[in-house]
Parts: structure tokens; C-alpha cells; sequence
């Protein structure tokens, strides 16, 4: 094994505290360049906490995320978004009354100074036509973005989230709505998308597909009850007795 | 000491009608999730309908009150109700407008019916005092503490101690989960709205022998509870009529040193104030009602909100501006002066339709920004002699610390609660700033001078009509550009998805503010021209009801289109036209029943009427042959069957209902589950038993 490289993000010692409840308690997650990597668990083991956490939403009662060496943990959303963490959500949030190509534009436009003024059209129009080629979104661009089908609109969130040249990408179950066809399609896709330049953008994914976390992950963080009970590679993970035990309840399979 | 001792008493004989009516308008909004912006005009209308019964026709309080009461505000109740019911469910934007709507309408339809003119009504109760104390009460005051403490107690009785209360709770706490379990919601909304009316009919009657029956004043009045209703969080019958007996006494308390000036204007700006103050402290901690049963996001219609072609605004846009600026060669004095008037109000509802149809931030202030820039080319360049343009930028640059306040709340409040914020704010420039005749020359007003632009002088109608046709000119030109450019995506990103367009890099914060403060600085604009073009300007003329009649004439024409803020402007001048007295009247009732049809149209009436045009052709195509549709009756080959199994539903536990391929039945008392698993896919349901409660 080669040295590990130095994490692209990474939260460490991550403490969340909603009123009585404990939602993360000293959890670490790291993300290295172009790696996939996975954060699974289940229900309620504050997976969408640690999102929430990672992209600003919510501030941790206690714990640093660092991007690359910058202590981000008290910047505000926007300013990570354009520091280059991207995400998408377990509900889709398109920007539904918009077309598919406004929402890419728009977003390349948010993530960019300037953008709103209209500085940096060229490089706008480079970038959005690069991720509609590699996303295949051509034959959507003209859709509005509300009508479209669960499994187009997670494709349209993930493209929108390439707009921003992000460092790292955060998707938040990109499998839930998903027939078996669609998820497959976004699995390669998402292989194709990650560490595509220079070890950017790395992602890291929450999913409860077993077979897609398993099938494109090269790292998986396993959070219970909000705590991680095991990092490892998928083959680790699958033979590892704490995740069986949280998985299938605390009782003794074999 | 006993001055102050009297003074809380007599406050809390006050405070008990405000308690009452905050009662009516929280009591709606916690089971339909409604917010009654019309409380206050139902109340006027009742306390007219009681007039009518009582002082005009002749019949005794014993019979006219029963009639009122049972008859008049229970059928207004059900009216409200019908109304309000199919839009659960919208935005909050459109039950604002609605009952906007129904407040216009209220006050368009009393004259009509009623007659305009200010009526005294003959109290319920006698007039007489007695003693208490060293105090003399009136008996009218007394009935009302009584009438209100009975009425409250008893609708707290009956929802804590009755089926029915149980059944309200239920709803409000889930509507479609309490539909499930056999509450009709429906029901217990139609009583809600009912006992809300006839509490607004209540505080009709009792207040309007004190306060003047008036077509507005009762409907400003009742707006002082709102604030009590918020404190209670618009949930809370106790807290919001505690907080009216608070109110109450803490305005007879102000009394006590005020009888003109300052303090006066203060002690009228309390409760707004208060409304003010509490919306933006409780913050976040205020819910919107109806949020926690989000609708299913519908597709939107295609058209709606969509930003068109810039091409297509263009070519109607510019044969539209060839006409008004043609208009003086064909229309000369006073009416050319109204349509100049028209095309100062599109201006002004520019700005409006930039910041509520486009950014999605509700505003019943706008009037308080063009007054602002009103008074201030009236001061610069009428008073101390500056020269209009450097006049009309001072007044804009004055708009921006107010925008900025008003948007500072945006930050924290939004849908219904932003609008209550707006409309306190718009009040409360009313009374502290507008009504200082130093600053605005009070009822008299003030002059403005008609501008002189580098020489030219715009004294003449003609010429001056030329002026704001070119500035409406550049105004919506310019904001069209930024509507199909980025600025315009950016807008509607944040009305689309905040959550999405802020993990993605837009400052949610800036973007407000900055939106805020270029709409409050646009109106101030409109407002320099509509003082130069009035000539002569009071503070009557920006008041909340110039700001609200702004809102709905922004939503006829559509507020989310440019032409939206051109028709505002020439229903606007219409009104302004000597047309028969007959139409002048209908004009504003009109206008608020378009405001009721056409809320859920952000569009308004031009793409609402080529809409119904295009689907009334649709209708008269042939149909395609009807699909065979198949029943739920477990035994159909359709993908998913189901089973009811009604004897375990109604009592026993209740039997689940399996979906999947195939037609599984489900037997009383048990739980079947049957998973679709696609069969490529295995490890993911092999490894999540948890997630399966055993039911045996």
C-alpha cells in the first residue's frame, strides 16, 4: 500500500446535539482524492446530519471539517458551495420551473464570481456543454426541470453539481428512486465522473443500495446510533461483525 | 397610583374585544391554516349588516343581534370556508391574496349595499356608568369583558372538553391523518370558520359604537390584533387573548401622558409595533401552517413563472411604449394627466412585480418607499430649491436603509409571516413618519415642482407625460434584460430551491437585501415622479391601503410579468377617468374579485385568458377513445393489487395493505408485506431485516 495521501475533506471528532438527542457523537469521515467514498447505516445513524454538517446546513456542537487544509467548520453554505464542496439532495431540490440547461447554467453561475453579473460566459458554456456530454443530458436540455422523472432528475442534480467545478460531491441517496437500469447507468457514470481531473472532484455518497455502495465505493464509513462503528474497503465491511450486528438488529447471524 | 390602577382596568376592558377578535382570526388559522387578513372587514361588514337591521329598518336588538349572530356571520363563515378550502395546500403566497381579495371585496361591497357614508350605531349595551371604586365604568364596557370572557371561555371549553375539540385538535394536528381515522375535517373547518365569523361580528357591533362605523377604520383597527394573535403564535387561544388584554392595557396605560404629539403617534404605532417586533424575535420559531403536509410537488404548468423569450417581449412591448409616447398628439389636458398618473403606477408596480413575482418576497410596504421618494423631491427640490434629478436620487438613496430593514426581517420571516412584517412596517411609516407634518406638511401636504432635466423644463402635461413614458420605458426594459440574464435565474433559483441554491454558492442573505433594498430605491423613483406629476402630496396618499391597493393590482395584471405591472398601471388610470359614477363604484369590487379568481395565476389576466381561450379550442376537439380502467377489487390483473379488508380496518387493529406484483389479500389483525425487490439487487434487502417490524 502507498502512503495515504492527505484527505481532500475531512470532518473529524464531529459532535451534533438536536435538544436531548445526539445525533453524531465524535464521528471522523475523510474523503481522499478521487476516491468514492461511502456513508452508510442505518436509519437515523445521522448520516444526513454528517451531510448537513459537511455542506453548513447545520453547525456542530463540536468537531473541525477541513477542505483541504482550510478549517471551514464555521463557514456559512454558500461559501463552501463555491469553495468547491457540491451536493445533492434525498429529495430532489431542481430548480423545478427552470429548463435543464437554466438549472446548469444557474448553478455554474451561482458557484462562480461574477456569475451573476454574466462575467465568464465562454468558460460558463465550456463547462455546462462538457457535463451535459458526459451526464448524456443533451436530449433533456429544453425539459422543464419539474416534469422530469425521479431517475433524469437525480442525473439533472448530479449535473448541476459538476457545474460548480466542485472539489468534492455530496450525494445524498443518489439511488432512491431508482429502478435497477437507472442506478446501474448512474454507478458508471458516477465512476467516470470521480477524481476525472487531477483527483477532483472526490465523492463521498450516502446510500442505502447495498449493491450500489458496495459496487462503486472505494472507502465506506459505517455510522450506527451515531457513532462510526467501522471504516474499511467493501470487502472489510461486508465480513465486519459490528456492521452485521447493527444491520441486522444486534442479533447473532451467522 | 390609582390613576395607574384605573387606567390598567380600563385597559383590560379594552384589550377584551382585541382579545376576542385575536381569538377569531387564530382560531381559523390553526384549523384551516388560513390567516384572515379580512377579520377586520367582516367585522365592519357585520357591524353594517347590524346597522341596516337594527337603525334602518327598524327591528329590535333582541331580534336583529339573533339575526346577526346566527344567521348573518355564520353564512359569511360558510362562504369563507367554501372559498378558502380548495386552496389548502397552495403557497401561502395565494391565500394572502386571496384574502387580500375578500378584504377589498368587503370594502368595495359595503357602500354599495350599505351606502358610504360614516354612521353612528347605537351601542348594545347602555350607555350608563357606575362605580367600581373611585372608577366609573360604563355598562358598555363591563358587557364586553363579559361577553368576550363568556365567548372565550366557552370555544376554550369546547375544545378541550368535547368531541368536537378533540375532533379540531385532531385536524389541526393532521389533517389527512385525522381524514384516515373518520374526522371529518371538512366539518370541524366549517364550524371553525363559522364561531370566527360571528367573533367578528361581535367585535363589529361592540366596537363600532366607539370607534365610528367607517368602512376602513374597523378594518385598521382589527389589525391591532394581530399582534396578540402572533404572540400566541397564531396557535394559542389563551396566549392571543391574553396578549389583547395586554395590549389593551398597555395602550389606556400610554394614555396617561399623551393627548397630542410624539407619544400619541407612539401609542398608535404600539401595536404594530409589537406586531413588528414579535414577528421578527419569534423568528424562526414561527411555522407556517399547512408545511408539515407539503402537497406532493405538482408539476408546475410549463408557462407558470417560466422566463420567455426576450424577442416576444420586445415585440409587444414596443408597439405598446409607440402608443404612449404618440398619446399627446391625440389626448390633451386632464386626461393625458391620467394616463400620465397610470404610467407613474406601472413604475411603481415594477418594483413590486420585481420583488413579489420574481424574488417571491410578499410586500404590503411598497407605498411607504414611494412616499419616501415623494416627500423627499418635495423637500430638495420644491423647499430648498435643489434640481429634481440629484432630489429623486436622494430619496432613493434614503429607500435603502428602509429596504434593508424591511429585508433584514426577510431574513428571518417568510410567506404569511413576511407580509405581516410588510404590512406592520407599512403602518408603522404611517404613523411615525408620515404623520409628522414637519416632515410631510400633515394633512395639507406638500408641493412638488415638475422637473427641469438639463435645461428642458417637463412643466407642461405633454412634456412630463413624455418623461415617465421614457422612464417606465427604461425601467421595464432594463429589468426585462435582467430577467432573461443571470440576476433573473438568480431570483428564481431562490424561489424555486433556497436549500439547493445556497449549498451551491448564492448568499441567501445578500441576495435578499440587495433584492430588497433596489425594489424599495425603484419605488422611490416611481415616487419622485408621482409627487412631480400630483403636484401636491399628503401623507393620505401612501398609506397601507395605497400599498395593499398596489398588491392587487399587481396580482390582476399577473406579478410575475412585466405587463402585469403596465396593467396595474391602466386599471390604475381607468379609475382615474370621469366615467360614469356607477362604473367608478363597481371598479374596486370588480377589481377584487378578478384579485379572488386569479391569485393561484401568477400571470394574471392576459396568459390567464389566452389560457382558457386555447383550452375552450382544446375542448372543442374530438376525444380519444376512453382506456378500459381497471377496479380495485383485488382480483383485477393490474400491477398492483389491493385488498381491503374492512372488517379489520373498522375496529380490532387495523390490516395493512400489501402492494407488489400479484394480488396478495391481507387478513384482519396481521401485517403482510410483500417487497418488489428488482433481482439484481439481492444483498440490499438481504442485509436490512431491521427496517421489518415482526408482526405476528
Amino acid at each position: 500500500m502507498s502512503p495515504e495521501p492527505e484527505p481532500l475533506l475531512a470532518a473529524s471528532q464531529i459532535s451534533v446535539r438536536f435538544g436531548g438527542l445526539q445525533a453524531l457523537s465524535d464521528v471522523d469521515v475523510e474523503v481522499r482524492p478521487g476516491e468514492i467514498a461511502g456513508l452508510i447505516g442505518p436509519n437515523g445513524a445521522g448520516k444526513t446530519t454528517m451531510f448537513n454538517v459537511l455542506s453548513g446546513l447545520i453547525t456542530p456542537t463540536a468537531g473541525r471539517v477541513v477542505l483541504a487544509g482550510t478549517d471551514i467548520t464555521r463557514w456559512p453554505p454558500h461559501r463552501r458551495g463555491r469553495a468547491g464542496i457540491a451536493r445533492t439532495f434525498q429529495r430532489l431540490e431542481l430548480f423545478a420551473r427552470m429548463t435543464v440547461e437554466e438549472n446548469l447554467v444557474a448553478a455554474w453561475e451561482a458557484s462562480h464570481r461574477g456569475g451573476v453579473f454574466g462575467r465568464g460566459r465562454a468558460d460558463r458554456r465550456r463547462r455546462v456543454a462538457e457535463v451535459v456530454d458526459l451526464l448524456d443530458l443533451g436530449p433533456l436540455l429544453a425539459r422543464q426541470a419539474g416534469e422530469l422523472p425521479t431517475g433524469q432528475g437525480r442525473m439533472v442534480e448530479l449535473g448541476r453539481a459538476l457545474c460548480t467545478d466542485p472539489r468534492v460531491i455530496l450525494l445524498d441517496e443518489p439511488g432512491s428512486g431508482l429502478d435497477a437500469v437507472e442506478t446501474a447507468r448512474f454507478s458508471a457514470v458516477l465512476r467516470a465522473v470521480a477524481g476525472a481531473r487531477h483527483g477532483e472532484p472526490a465523492v463521498l455518497l450516502v446510500e442505502h443500495d447495498m449493491a450500489l455502495v458496495m459496487d462503486v465505493c472505494d472507502r465506506i464509513t459505517v455510522l450506527d446510533f451515531g457513532r462510526r462503528i467501522a471504516v474499511g474497503d467493501p470487502a472489510r465491511i461486508r465480513d465486519d461483525p459490528a456492521v452485521q450486528a447493527a444491520y441486522l438488529g444486534g442479533a447473532d447471524v451467522a | 397610583m390609582s390613576v395607574v390602577w384605573s387606567l390598567v382596568v380600563l385597559g383590560v376592558f379594552a384589550g377584551s374585544i382585541y382579545g376576542l377578535a385575536a381569538m377569531g382570526v387564530v382560531l381559523t388559522y390553526k384549523t384551516a391554516g388560513v390567516f384572515n387578513f379580512a377579520y377586520g372587514a367582516i367585522a365592519m361588514f357585520c357591524a353594517y349588516t347590524y346597522w341596516k337591521l337594527h337603525d334602518a329598518w327598524h327591528l329590535t336588538a333582541w331580534i336583529a343581534l339573533p339575526l346577526l349572530l346566527v344567521v348573518v356571520a355564520p353564512v359569511i363563515g360558510l362562504l369563507l370556508e367554501r372559498l378558502f378550502s380548495p386552496l389548502s395546500g397552495e403557497r401561502a403566497e395565494v391565500q394572502i391574496v386571496v384574502s387580500l381579495g375578500v378584504l377589498a371585496l368587503l370594502e368595495a361591497a359595503t357602500p354599495l349595499l350599505y351606502g358610504g357614508e360614516d354612521r353612528g350605531l347605537q351601542p348594545i349595551f347602555p350607555r350608563s356608568t357606575f362605580r367600581l371604586g373611585s372608577l366609573h365604568v360604563g355598562w358598555d364596557q363591563l358587557g364586553t369583558l363579559l361577553v368576550s370572557l363568556v365567548l372565550g371561555g366557552g370555544l376554550w371549553w369546547l375544545l378541550r372538553h368535547t368531541r368536537f375539540g378533540t375532533a379540531t385538535r385532531a385536524v389541526v394536528d393532521n389533517r389527512d391523518l385525522a381524514g384516515i381515522i373518520g374526522i371529518n375535517g371538512d366539518w370541524v373547518r366549517r364550524v371553525a370558520w363559522m364561531v370566527s365569523s360571528v367573533f367578528a361580528a361581535l367585535v363589529g357591533v361592540l366596537l363600532s359604537p366607539s370607534q365610528g362605523l367607517d368602512v376602513y377604520v374597523l378594518t385598521v383597527v382589527v389589525i391591532y390584533t394581530f399582534a396578540p394573535a402572533v404572540l400566541g403564535r397564531l396557535v394559542s387561544l389563551p396566549w392571543a387573548y391574553a396578549g389583547g388584554i395586554v395590549l389593551g392595557v398597555v395602550m389606556s396605560l400610554l394614555t396617561e401622558w399623551s393627548s397630542s404629539g410624539t407619544v400619541a403617534d407612539l401609542e398608535a404605532s404600539i401595536p404594530y409595533l409589537a406586531l413588528f417586533v414579535l414577528l421578527v424575535v419569534l423568528g424562526s420559531r414561527l411555522r407556517e401552517a399547512g408545511l408539515a403536509v407539503r402537497p406532493v410537488r405538482s408539476a408546475p404548468a410549463p408557462t407558470a413563472g417560466a422566463r420567455r423569450g426576450l424577442g416576444r417581449s420586445l415585440a409587444v412591448g414596443t408597439p405598446v411604449f409607440g402608443a404612449l409616447f404618440a398619446l399627446p398628439l391625440a389626448l390633451g389636458g386632464p386626461h393625458l394627466g391620467d394616463v400620465t398618473s397610470g404610467v407613474m403606477y406601472a413604475v411603481i408596480a415594477v418594483s413590486l412585480v420585481v420583488l413579489t413575482g420574481w424574488a417571491g418576497q410578499i410586500s404590503l410596504a411598497q407605498f411607504s418607499f414611494v412616499g419616501i421618494g415623494a416627500f423627499t423631491v418635495g423637500h430638495l427640490a420644491g423647499t430648498h430649491g435643489q434640481t429634481f434629478v440629484p432630489a429623486a436620487l436622494a430619496g432613493m438613496a434614503i429607500a435603502v436603509p428602509l429596504g434593508l430593514l424591511v429585508g433584514l426581517a426577510s431574513l428571518r420571516l417568510s410567506g404569511l409571516y413576511l407580509a405581516l412584517a410588510t404590512m406592520a412596517f407599512a403602518l408603522l411609516m404611517d404613523n411615525l413618519v408620515f404623520n409628522r407634518p414637519g416632515l410631510t406638511g400633515g394633512y395639507t401636504g406638500i408641493t412638488v415642482p415638475r422637473p427641469r432635466l438639463g435645461g428642458i423644463s417637463f412643466a407642461s402635461p405633454a412634456a412630463f407625460h413624455e418623461l415617465v413614458v421614457g422612464v417606465l420605458a427604461v425601467v421595464v426594459l432594463g429589468a426585462a434584460l435582467l430577467h432573461h440574464g443571470p440576476v433573473g435565474r438568480r431570483l428564481q433559483i431562490l424561489r424555486d430551491s433556497p436549500l439547493a441554491a445556497s449549498t451551491l454558492g448564492v448568499n441567501l442573505t445578500v441576495t435578499k437585501l440587495v433584492t430588497f433594498a433596489a425594489c424599495g430605491a425603484l419605488a422611490a423613483l416611481g415616487g419622485a415622479l408621482y409627487g412631480a406629476g400630483q403636484r401636491a402630496i399628503t401623507p393620505a396618499d401612501f398609506t397601507f391601503s395605497a400599498s395593499l391597493q398596489l398588491l392587487l393590482l399587481v396580482v390582476l395584471g399577473g406579478r410575475a410579468v412585466l405587463s402585469g405591472a403596465l396593467l396595474a398601471g391602466a386599471v390604475y388610470s381607468v379609475q382615474l377617468f370621469p366615467l360614469p359614477i356607477t362604473v367608478i363604484r363597481y371598479i374596486p369590487l370588480a377589481v377584487a374579485f378578478g384579485v379572488i379568481f386569479l391569485a393561484r395565476q401568477p400571470e394574471g389576466t392576459v396568459a390567464t385568458s389566452a389560457g382558457e381561450a386555447r383550452r375552450i379550442l382544446t375542448v372543442l376537439r374530438p376525444l380519444p377513445r376512453p382506456a378500459t380502467v381497471g377496479r380495485f377489487d383485488g382480483s383485477c390483473p393490474a400491477p398492483i393489487g389491493l385488498r381491503w379488508a374492512p372488517a379489520g380496518t373498522a375496529r380490532g387493529g387495523a390490516a395493512a395493505v400489501a402492494a407488489g406484483p400479484g394480488a396478495p389479500s391481507a387478513a384482519p389483525g396481521t401485517a403482510t408485506a410483500l417487497a418488489g425487490a428488482p433481482a439484481s439487487v439481492p444483498v440490499a434487502r438481504a442485509t436490512a431485516p431491521r427496517e421489518v417490524p415482526s408482526v405476528t
